[in-house]
Order: structure tokens, then sequence, then C-alpha cells
């Protein structure tokens, strides 16, 4: 009797935490795969982009003065259930390099949902736009931050590498990647220092 | 009298280890962030040390007398057995909640915020005490399969971290104080517990050999060091940003495009908080009362979950439960207090216990 009990109970907490009674659609949970930050008439405009089946992105741009401050603005104005922890990829274009580095990277090393090994790239204006018209763009990206990694392994592609570096404050810089687009995506790398930023390739 | 079930000693062990590994998974920044790595190194060295020196009372006192410390109390009279039996139930309800509170923070804050930490604790000690229920030999043949576990998670998550190691001039520096030497050294004491659970329950096990505790500290030891290690080489200095290294250690491990074995890691939590507890809950219910088992478990469940409760709304109270150097003043006197036993032993001419199989 008591056997039965037991197993009833544990089938009845089985179904009761399964999580089932706060659940999301997932089409209404706004989960953001990619973020790209470009500087438009002298503020960061922060673009998060949602993770979708089409080929088309879907994305909201938002300006702030920080990442912080973008993540709270999309949140309460226009996104209300952003979920940041699957983002892949932080595309990040050559003007806003700078501030990014400066004070996002470190926000973003305190926040427990983000993931690490997400990838961080520099791109030139045109990648951005290519950026904004399909969702292929961010595979092709990928794709040619592995190939560069692979070719080079010192070359810093992900925010853990890069804010490592940054924190390390070496004098010498260090590489991360740069994707310009020509006539097809094409992947370099760029030297980045503290203070200043110097294209290598 | 009840029948006792001696158990391998060596399973016992290996559970023991298991909980004392399971210290490093909830690291929150114990460590000082201005020592090297070398540093950390000696730092756990000394304290593993120490640990080891903790489970010499009751080595001595099973060897001397053949018993342990909560068995021969109850063989006493009642102004000794009271005071040591209110001792130890009350030290096993502060370990309890001293490894309960951090790893609760830490589901909730890593894992699933959308929950109620009490739910949580409600879950994971409703859990414990069909363990603790069970037996502490129950308990230790869990280990077996946890330790399989735990061999997996140690893989994929120093496997997964190989390619992003970055060994510099820096490695093998040394930097620390006097100040950061304590400051380590007092975290890496905290295994010391498991001296206290095998002064508690030694009578019971068979085959023991001496080498075994020093095994069971030299693999906490190679485990804490490999984790160490990895997130000083592998994580870097993104670890010193975020709440508990090791889960961003987890994180980090990534195999090809697949990354992220956060999960494996919290089951390993999970499980690990969940053995330690029920071992914790089998000491008390040996302490208190011996023959009532089920219902000396859920009084002392209960009192954990109200103690919880008050913790997760007074925030001194959760200071004072969480805080490292009550805990090791704690530890201490319950590891040493087996050497009363052998005065105790003498002069109450306490029979040596024969085991039956």
């Amino acid at each position: 009797m008591c056997r039965l009990l037991c197993i009833v109970c544990s089938m009845a907490l089985t179904l009761l935490l399964t999580g089932c009674s706060n659940s999301r659609q997932i089409e209404s949970a706004a989960i953001i795969e990619n973020v790209s930050v470009d500087r438009q008439d002298g503020r960061l405009v922060y673009t998060f982009y949602r993770l979708t089946s089409g080929d088309k992105p879907w994305g909201i741009s938002v300006s702030a003065e920080s990442f912080e401050e973008a993540c709270k603005r999309a949140s309460e104005e226009y996104i209300p259930n952003l979920s940041l922890s699957k983002l892949e990829l932080l595309l990040i274009s050559e003007d806003a390099a700078q501030a990014v580095m400066k004070t996002d990277l470190p926000y973003v090393a305190t926040q427990p949902f983000f993931s690490p090994v997400a990838y961080l790239t520099l791109c030139d204006d045109r990648t951005m736009e290519e950026f904004e018209k399909t969702n292929r763009t961010q595979q092709l990206i990928e794709q040619q931050l592995i190939l560069l990694k692979n070719h080079n392994p010192s070359v810093s592609i992900d925010y853990l590498s890069v804010f490592n570096h940054l924190a390390a404050g070496r004098e010498e810089g260090f590489p991360v990647a740069f994707i310009y687009s020509e006539k097809e995506l094409k992947v370099a790398e760029y030297r980045l220092y503290t203070k200043k930023l110097t294209k290598n390739n | 009298m009840p029948i006792e079930t001696p158990f391998s000693s060596k399973r016992f062990l290996l559970a023991l280890m298991l909980a004392a590994c399971s210290v490093i998974l909830l690291q929150n920044n114990s460590l000082s962030k201005n020592s090297s790595f070398l540093f950390e190194l000696a730092c756990m060295a000394a304290g593993l040390l120490i640990c080891f020196l903790c489970f010499i009372p009751a080595l001595m006192l099973r060897k001397m007398r053949g018993a342990d410390i909560l068995r021969l109390s109850t063989r006493s009279p009642a102004f000794i057995k009271l005071p040591v039996a209110v001792f130890y139930a009350c030290y096993f309800v502060y370990t309890a909640l001293y490894f309960l509170i951090p790893y609760t923070d830490m589901f909730h804050s890593k894992y699933y915020p959308g929950v109620s930490p009490c739910l949580i604790t409600v879950v994971l000690l409703g859990c414990c005490v069909y363990a603790a229920v069970k037996g502490v030999n129950v308990v230790t043949r869990f280990g077996i399969f946890l330790f399989l576990f735990a061999m997996l998670t140690n893989i994929l998550m120093f496997g997964g971290n190989l390619t992003a190691l970055e060994l510099t001039a820096s490695s093998v520096s040394w930097q620390g104080n006097a100040g950061d030497f304590w400051q380590n050294t007092r975290y890496f004491l905290t295994p010391a517990f498991i001296a206290v659970v095998f002064a508690c329950l030694n009578a019971d096990i068979r085959n023991f050999r001496l080498r075994q505790p020093v095994c069971a500290l030299f693999f906490t030891g190679l485990k804490y060091a490999a984790v160490l290690f990895f997130i000083r080489f592998a994580v870097g200095a993104y670890a010193s940003r975020q709440e508990y290294p090791t889960f961003v250690l987890s994180r980090t491990a990534h195999f090809d495009r697949f990354a992220g074995v956060e999960s494996f890691y919290l089951a390993l939590a999970t499980m690990s908080v969940f053995m330690i507890i029920s071992l914790l809950l089998c000491c008390v219910t040996k302490a208190i009362d011996r023959e009532k088992n089920l219902r000396t478990v859920i009084l002392f469940t209960l009192i954990l979950l109200a103690a919880y409760t008050v913790s997760a709304y007074l925030h001194s109270a959760k200071e004072i439960l969480t805080n490292p150097n009550i805990f090791i003043i704690f530890t201490g006197i319950a590891a040493l207090l087996p050497l009363s036993g052998l005065i105790m032993g003498r002069k109450s001419n306490v029979p040596t216990l024969v085991h039956s199989m």
C-alpha cells in the first residue's frame, strides 16, 4: 500500500514538475539568435534578431548608449519575453567597435545568461546590410569564422577569448575576425588594441 | 537492539570522496583573486592535509575501541549521551544547510529562475528522506552510479576545454600573501566534513584500510587541481567576473559546434548535494534515535526546511548558515570529539563491537 502511494505521488510530481504550467510558445518566447551593433547619426543602434525558421530575419532596432540599456529598452518597449541565453553571434560594425569593446563586453561577462562561447566579430557596412536581408548571412559568417579559426588558432572569435585578451591589456594587441563583403563574404584578421583599433589586412 | 549491516569501506569512502569533490562544484568566488595557480595548489595541499588530520581521532577510536563516537556515546550515561547527540545533530543540520543554500541559489540563479527556491528544496529534501530512511548502505550504492556519472561529466568538462587552454609565462608564477593563504586554505578545509561523517559511521564498515581515506582525499585534490587549472587557463579572467566559475567551465566546454555541458554539471551538482544531505540525515538518525528511523528523518528534514525558509527571508540568518568560519570551527570540534571517546571508553570499558554479517 505504502509503495503504491509512493508510486502515485512520484507520478503526480512528475506531471507537476514538467514546467508546462509556466510554458510559453516558442514563437512568443522571442529567443534572440543574433545581435548587431551599428552607429547611426552618432548613436549606437542595437538590432535584436529573433530565432525564426524563415529566410527573412526578424529584427528590432533599439537606439541606446550601451548594450545593457538596449536590452532593458528592448524588453520594456518591444519584446516583453526577451531571451538572450541562445545568442550565437554579436556582429559589430567598425564604427561601433570601440564603444562595444569598452563598455558592452565587461557587461556581458557579468551576465549569467550569455553564452561565453558565442561568436563575436567585426564587419563592414555592406555585410551589415546583407545581414539585415537574409538569415543565410549568419550561416556564412559562422562558416568563415570557423575557417579562420582553423587557419589561425590565435584569432579570437568568441566573447570569452576577446574578453580575456582585453582584460590582459597587452600592448601588442590581439587579432579578432573581420567580415567584409565584396562579391561574397570574406574574413580577415583585425588587430584590436585596448585604446585604438588598427586594421591588419 | 537493531541488526547492524556492515558494508564495504571502499564504497563508503567512494561516497565520501564524491561528497568532498562536490565542494568545488558549488564554489562561488571563494578563492582569493590575487593568488596564482601554484599558490592555490599549495593552499589546497595544506587544506587537504588538515582534512586528513581530521580523520585521525576517528581512526584511533576505531582501532582502539572498535566503535565510533556515536555508538560509544549511546552506551554512556545520559549526561554524556545527550550533549554529544545534541552537538552532532546541530552539526549535521548546519552542514546540510551549508550545502543546501548555495546549491539552491545556484540552481535558481543559473538554471531555472522561474521556480521558487523553496520548491527546489522541498523536492530535493523529499528524495533525501527516502534515501536516508533506506540507510547509508543504499546511499553508498548510489555513489557507484554517481562516480560513473561524475567521470563522464568531468571528461566532457575538461575535454571540451582542452582546445581553449592558453598557458602563458604567468602559469608558473607564485603570487599570494598570508591573507590569501588563509582565505584559500579555509575554503579547501570544507571537505573536512567527510571526516566527521566517517567518525560517526565508521563502526558499520568492514575491510577498512588506512589508504582508503588517503586515496579519497588524494583524488579529491586531483579533481580540485584539474578544475582550478581549467578555470585559470581555459576560462581565464572571464571566470572571475561570474558567480560559480565551475558552472562557466561547463558552459565553455565545446566539441566542434556542440557547446555547453551545463546540464551535466547541474545534474552532477544536484546528485552530489542529494548524497551529502542523505548521508548527513543518516548520521543525524544515528546520533538521535536509531530505532525510529523514519520519524527522526522526517523531523530533521522539517527542521532543515524551516531553517532554509528562514534563511530565504532573513539575510542575516543566511549569512550565519553559510559562514565558512563557523563551519570550520564546528567541523574542527566535531572531528576532534572522538578523542574524548578514548577516555570515555577506558572509563566505561565499552566492549568492542562485533559485526554480524
